[in-house]
């Protein structure tokens, strides 16, 4: 998908309507049998009679016609301002989508599409889980001048002239192989993948796992049986020594299958930027290329584990309004830069928001009893902890409360690594120790604000403020500023509401 | 912040409103009835399925059971009556709770949509629901419950009609 011209030559333009690619109702027919796996596997394993084969072949039989029917049925007009999708057969809809209002474009193609030729193309809007249209699939020339085509109309309603040329900038953001590595060996992506498997073998019913280890026991005593004598087997440090290196073996399996997927899914990794839109591509079986406008960008969140700052590394995410689950979730656009150095994430922020003044962000701290606040649960869990081990194995379990000063420390050095910033574009929010996060949002992009406190909190004197935008997650609002002393984040709130107030969008 | 100066914040803006004394009597009601339902079930299942001799103990149990369910309920319900909501020309400010106090704020501009409620019960005194959406993820339906008719009417109306104006805040 390196064809940088936006000749949109390739598209029909003349008033016409088209259909999709000829090949189109293969694709369907392949998302619908994904749809249909868990069904197809009961049908093939659980009635062995002829009968149900019957059955499966004349599901088959009408998934292919609905796929049939509705290549037959789904055209689309490109007009000046919009474009037109008529599709269904007996439930007809036509669907007319300003250029103007599709926030994000994704091509998208997997190994298969990419033999014929061709890809998915996901029109999104703001909201919704659902996009706004799905063509599968064109031919890719015709994809990817759709895409230049709404990147064109969407932007420039003033200015006519295609830019080509911004295209053939450098990118922003290019990894190398090196980088590829570094991020798999960083994320833990593999993880998912064990944990899966872990789960799919624990459902056999078989002991896999006492089968495993066993052999990799016999394994193991038989070559230390040489080294340490015939008596090996009862040697604990030997048993000990079997069990570690089974246990790093596991843990060199995952971060292999962690390189491998990230491989798989960040090679060739571009950033670009052309006409305010920003543009991913990445993958190397399957190929997905993802943009979206630049402010239709809600929220931004830099991250740094552990083992990012091993590798003096650095991960830029964004979060954009449309509100994409699943399969779509995958291909929106969402990292800036898997990994970068934290100087070139910086830079990347800068190019971005230059006006921000994220480098000269004055970093305020949290109230000052903060981490008495913070370590409330762990100091909780602690005492029940220490309840049940004394009442199972008796006072051994009264050394517990060893871990207070640690637990103490630890949501010490938590309260000093959080704070927050407010400058007259920007609101962010550092947390994290171990693992540092900054989250930061445009004030333009808050919708509503919340300000709250518990109980404790009130004896405190602190406050909790959430600060919501479009485009968090659904599993925690980025900017939820705690532990503020209650008269700073009143401040804050008022501030930034005001600045809301006198900003139009 | 202390009562005192929950109530002194209260005092300084005049115009916060609070819900008239019906809708926390109703919502209070509701909300017991809703905690007592299970409770209700089983004390249904109790006496249709018990023997004679058990039938006391367990109905004992049953009932002890609806009076906290119902006692829970209403105290969670009559905490309506902390409400209090003021709309300026910036936007809803809206006060919830007190142990667990919370101020929430919907910029105008920011407003999606708004919604306005009346079920049966609230019909029937006067009372609707609003709830007012924005993009936001968190805070994407925002509830004010037991207006009066007309303070919703001209709330929803309010909000609404700044709604013309603004672009779009995405």
């Amino acid at each position: 998908m390196n064809d940088p011209t936006t000749d949109t030559a390739a598209l029909p333009q003349d008033g016409q309507e088209h259909r999709l690619h000829p090949l189109s109702w293969l694709f369907v027919l392949i998302a619908q049998l994904k749809n249909f796996i868990p069904a197809l596997i009961v049908l093939l394993f659980a009635g062995r009679g002829d009968q149900t084969d019957l059955y499966g072949l004349i599901a088959v039989v009408v998934l292919v016609a609905v796929s049939l029917a509705q290549y037959f049925t789904y055209r689309y007009l490109l007009r000046g301002d919009a474009i037109v999708i008529r599709s269904g057969w007996l439930h007809r809809s036509v669907r007319e989508i300003p250029y103007a209002r599709i926030h994000n474009v994704n091509l998208h193609q997997s190994l298969l599409h990419r033999l014929f030729g061709v890809a998915e193309v996901r029109l999104e809007s703001a909201g919704g889980i659902k996009p706004e249209a799905q063509m599968r699939v064109l031919r890719l020339d015709q994809a990817e001048a759709l895409e230049a085509l709404i990147r064109q109309r969407g932007h420039a309603t003033s200015n006519d002239a295609p830019q080509v040329d911004a295209l053939e900038a450098a990118p922003l953001l290019a990894m190398s192989n090196a980088e590829v590595l570094r991020l798999g060996l960083i994320s833990n992506r593999g993880m998912l993948v064990v944990a899966a498997a872990f789960g799919a073998l624990a459902q056999t019913g078989d002991n896999v796992f006492g089968v495993l280890i066993d052999h990799w026991g016999e394994v193991a005593f038989g070559w230390f049986t040489g080294f340490a004598g015939a008596h090996a087997d009862d040697n604990p440090v030997v048993v000990g020594l079997a069990v570690a290196s089974l246990v790093l073996v596991a843990l060199l399996l995952v971060r292999l299958l962690s390189v491998l997927l990230a491989f798989l899914q960040y090679h060739g990794f571009t950033l670009r930027e052309d006409d305010a839109r920003i543009r991913v591509e990445r993958g190397l079986l399957a190929r997905t290329r993802s943009s979206a406008k630049r402010r239709r960008i809600q929220s931004w969140s830099l991250h740094e584990g552990v083992l990012h700052r091993w590798f003096d590394r650095r991960s830029l995410r964004v979060q954009t309004a449309s509100g994409q689950r699943g399969e779509g979730a995958q291909q929106s656009l969402k990292e800036l830069a898997p990994i970068a150095t934290p100087a070139h994430c910086d830079a990347l922020i800068q190019h971005f928001l230059p006006a921000a003044g994220w480098d000269a962000l004055h970093w305020r701290p949290l109230h000052r009893h903060a981490w008495w606040r913070i370590a409330v649960p762990g100091v909780l869990m602690l005492l029940a902890g220490t309840a049940v081990l004394t009442w199972h194995f008796g006072l051994i379990g009264l050394a517990m409360p060893a871990l207070l000063p640690l637990q103490l420390w630890r949501a010490r050095r938590i309260a000093d690594a959080c704070g927050h910033a407010c400058n007259d574009q920007l609101v962010a929010w550092r947390s994290g120790w171990l693992s540092k996060t900054w989250n930061f949002a445009e004030i333009g992009k808050i919708q509503a604000v919340r300000l709250a406190q518990s109980p404790l909190d009130r004896r405190l004197g602190m406050a909790s403020l959430l600060l919501d935008t479009a485009g968090a997650s659904p599993f925690g609002a980025p900017l939820y500023l705690r532990q503020l002393p209650v008269d700073v984040a009143r401040d804050l709130s008022a501030r930034l509401l005001g600045q809301l107030a006198r900003r139009r969008p | 912040m202390s009562d005192a100066d929950l109530d002194r914040a209260t005092a300084e803006a005049t115009d916060w409103r609070a819900p008239p004394a019906r809708a926390v009597r109703l919502h209070a009601a509701s909300v017991a009835l809703g905690f007592a339902a299970f409770p209700l079930l089983a004390c249904a299942a109790v006496l249709f399925t018990s023997d004679v001799d058990e039938l006391w103990r367990r109905l004992g149990w049953c009932l002890g059971a609806l009076l906290l369910a119902s006692i829970a309920g209403l105290l969670l319900g009559a905490r309506l009556r902390f409400q209090r909501w003021v709309l300026d020309d910036a936007g809803l400010w809206l006060r919830q709770g007190r142990l667990w106090w919370r101020e929430t704020r919907v910029p105008v501009s920011r407003v999606q949509h708004v919604d306005l409620k009346h079920g049966p019960l609230e019909r029937r005194f006067g009372l609707a629901t609003l709830v007012v959406h924005t993009a936001a993820v968190h805070l994407s339906g925002i509830t004010v419950r037991g207006l009066d008719d007309a303070d919703a009417q001209h709330l929803r109306d309010a909000l609404a009609k700044q709604l013309d104006d603004a672009g779009d805040a995405l």
